[in-house]
């Protein structure tokens, strides 16, 4: 067998295989996360809308399908809002298994909500994860039969996508910066530009403890930025069962340390990485298993 | 073919669609990313502020220089509070090479648009470098929106990044 068979054999085994047994907490997490997932959809939706409703008169700078088609017409006449019920709707549809391209639909319409929202020149990542969350769904619920293994790709989607995205992050920073981007100054500059945003979105701003240290010694802030480096280089890891908590959870750590350096919070994506960090469906199942001796005993 | 080799190669056919489509797409097609934010790092930075000002400010005896954070004129119009979002007016503010009409009036509806605003809104370019290990900041206005007309700073250099980058060596 060749390297690249093997590495994919390995990957198979890891993603989709070396998983969980399939109790009923991990089919009640599974149905918690699918909640999680479309429920957040549907909130970025309805809040793009009503700010495409309320803000934006003309396209800036195209973003994804609007490269190609002219969404100028998301702007008025509610088509926004809409839309935004349309994902809910469609979202209802997949998860209580009425219509299997349901789910994928919504991520059509999803994304037209995005490129809509946000094409005055911003490109969000805020709901990226949500957004591989809908996609993964929706592969699971086209492709697979039946419910095990759609549980199953689901999550081994999810942890590859993810994985790959963050080390992706990692690569870019070496490339555009090279060694040097851990430099503590680079941090003081962007708590800078921060300072800079914050005040204009509030009036005021008030340092964090992490800041006030980075301003007192910039190398603070390269200990900072070095951690958060090597945190996003190794998480492909997360690709390997053993690994993967412990990745999974470094990375939710990472991000509370962009927001108490940065004030940036990545709230959809860490509240993802959260659910998928740790083994709730243990702590479902001990509930589950506890509750019959707790009614008897009562 | 059973569920584990069925679950790989769907996933690497997707992992393709999402090369294929983040090489095509400048890095970027929702929700596929290379994620490059912060990646190039110490570079000078652009973003925006607003201050509001008296509704009969007039721009030909309004002072149009480059100012820091301390000396921002009028009153502070925090954004949040507004439903306005911070990066679209710096995007706006920072990514315009050219004024033109539908510029300018894209960017005051973001302030007037469904609303009714009674004083005058000052927009400020605001630019960020390292000199030494410390951050100087420079504010320099952009945009003056009355309530009833919108005025550009006089000096067209002055209304771009572009035009007051300094010149390439």
């Amino acid at each position: 067998m060749s390297t690249l068979a093997r590495f994919a054999h390995t990957l198979r085994y890891e993603l989709f295989e070396n998983t969980p047994p399939d109790t009923k907490g991990r089919r009640l997490f599974f149905r918690g996360l699918e909640l999680f997932i479309m429920g957040y959809a549907v909130y970025f939706c309805w809040t793009w809308g009503v700010y495409i409703q309320q803000n934006i008169s003309s396209v800036l700078l195209p973003l994804g399908l609007a490269n190609y088609i002219d969404v100028s017409f998301m702007f008025d006449h509610n088509v926004a809002l809409i839309n935004a019920v349309l994902v809910g709707m469609l979202g209802l549809v997949g998860f209580f298994r009425l219509w299997r391209p349901a789910y994928l639909l919504a991520l059509l319409a999803f994304h037209l909500q995005y490129v809509a929202r946000y094409s005055l020149g911003e490109i969000s990542h805020g709901s990226n994860l949500i957004g591989m969350g809908v996609l993964g769904l929706g592969l699971a619920l086209v492709v697979f039969q039946g419910e095990r293994q759609r549980r199953r790709f689901t999550f081994g989607f999810l942890y590859f996508f993810i994985g790959l995205g963050y080390t992706s992050a990692a690569v870019c920073k070496l490339i555009g910066t090279g060694i040097t981007w851990p430099d503590g100054r680079h941090l003081l500059m962007w708590i800078g530009e921060r300072k800079v945003d914050t005040l204009s979105r509030f009036g005021s701003f008030d340092a964090t403890m992490l800041q006030d240290l980075v301003f007192y010694d910039y190398h603070f802030g390269t200990l900072i930025l070095l951690v958060g480096l090597l945190t996003e280089a190794v998480s492909f890891l997360m690709w390997w069962g053993k690994y993967r908590y412990l990745v999974v959870m470094l990375v939710v750590g990472m991000h509370f340390g962009i927001l108490f350096s940065m004030n940036i919070f990545f709230q959809a994506s860490t509240i993802l990485l959260i659910l998928l960090g740790l083994p709730w469906h243990r702590l479902i199942d001990y509930g589950l298993n506890r509750a019959p001796a707790t009614v008897a005993s009562s | 073919m059973g569920f584990p080799k069925r679950a790989l190669p769907i996933s690497g056919g997707f992992l393709v669609v999402y090369a294929l489509l983040v090489a095509t797409q400048l890095g970027e097609f929702w929700p596929f990313s290379i994620y490059p934010m912060f990646s190039q790092a110490g570079n000078p930075w652009t973003r925006a502020m607003v201050r509001e000002m008296p509704s009969q400010t007039d721009p030909d005896t309004l002072s149009w220089d480059a100012v820091s954070l301390q000396r921002l004129p009028g009153a502070s119009y925090p954004l949040a509070p507004k439903g306005i979002n911070q990066n679209d007016v710096a995007n706006y503010v920072s990514k315009t090479d050219q004024w033109s009409d539908e510029r300018v009036q894209g960017l005051r509806s973001l302030f007037f648009k469904n609303r009714s605003v009674n004083s005058s809104l000052l927009v400020y370019r605001v630019r960020g470098e390292l000199v030494a290990d410390s951050v100087s900041i420079s504010a320099t206005p952009v945009l003056l929106f009355t309530p009833d007309a919108s005025h550009l700073n006089p000096s067209p250099s002055d209304r771009t990044v572009a035009g007051r980058s300094p010149p390439a060596e």
